[in-house]
């Protein structure tokens, strides 16, 4: 049970989701990945690739510098 | 595998290869099979030693503003996002037939070709999933 920051802030789309896929491969079954971006098509795109490989959005936060995905593992 | 996009790669003007590597590089992302099969001009983009990819006539004008607004947004080369798209799985197949009419073999192409294929195999490759012709 692991909790990985990948930081994809300042790169463009499908960057972030690149990332967290590649996040993905290396991480186990009950892990927590947090997803950094600035790319304002995040929010929509972490849920469609959660849907798809059949994750888990936690959460989904807005900051000022930043919005924040928190994806659980529950399925590899 | 959770589905599959197969992509034809028929134009070869820079602008078009921008979509290219984004959903490639997206739908490998996503978990997709991905398969691209390269014809037409967009053969010369695949090149070992590539020529510089023209832009549509109608858009010349805003080429220059267009590759500096992809600088300022970080966004990735397309062929970086084919590369990455195939570290993720993706294949990427030239046209055999479009290849005996340029006079091209496969030591022609950059490493970004796994290998050159007939139209039945790639209809053959991308059954029962997603289809995109650019």
């Amino acid at each position: 049970m692991a909790k990985k920051v990948i930081d994809s802030r300042g790169s463009a789309c499908p960057g972030p989701i690149t990332d967290l896929a590649l996040a993905y491969r290396n991480a186990s079954i009950g892990d927590e990945i947090e997803l950094w971006s600035t790319d304002p098509g995040v929010k929509e795109d972490a849920k469609a690739w959660a849907q798809r490989t059949g994750n888990v959005i936690e959460s989904i936060t807005e900051l000022p510098d930043k919005i924040v995905v928190l994806i659980k593992i529950v399925k590899k | 595998m959770a589905g599959k996009l197969s992509i034809i790669m028929f134009s070869g003007t820079a602008d078009k290869f921008i979509p290219l590597g984004v959903l490639s590089q997206a739908a490998a992302a996503m978990g997709m099979e991905v398969n691209i099969f390269v014809t037409g001009f967009a053969l010369l983009g695949f090149l070992k030693q590539p020529r510089p990819l023209p832009f549509p006539k109608e858009f010349e004008s805003m080429a220059q503003a267009l590759e500096e607004g992809m600088k300022n947004n970080n966004v990735a080369a397309w062929s970086d996002m084919v590369r990455q798209a195939k570290a993720l799985g993706a294949h990427v197949y030239a046209c055999s037939m479009m290849c005996g009419v340029m006079g091209l073999k496969k030591e022609d192409f950059s490493d970004l070709v796994d290998d050159i294929v007939g139209a039945a195999t790639f209809l053959q490759k991308s059954e029962g999933g997603q289809t995109l012709f650019i």
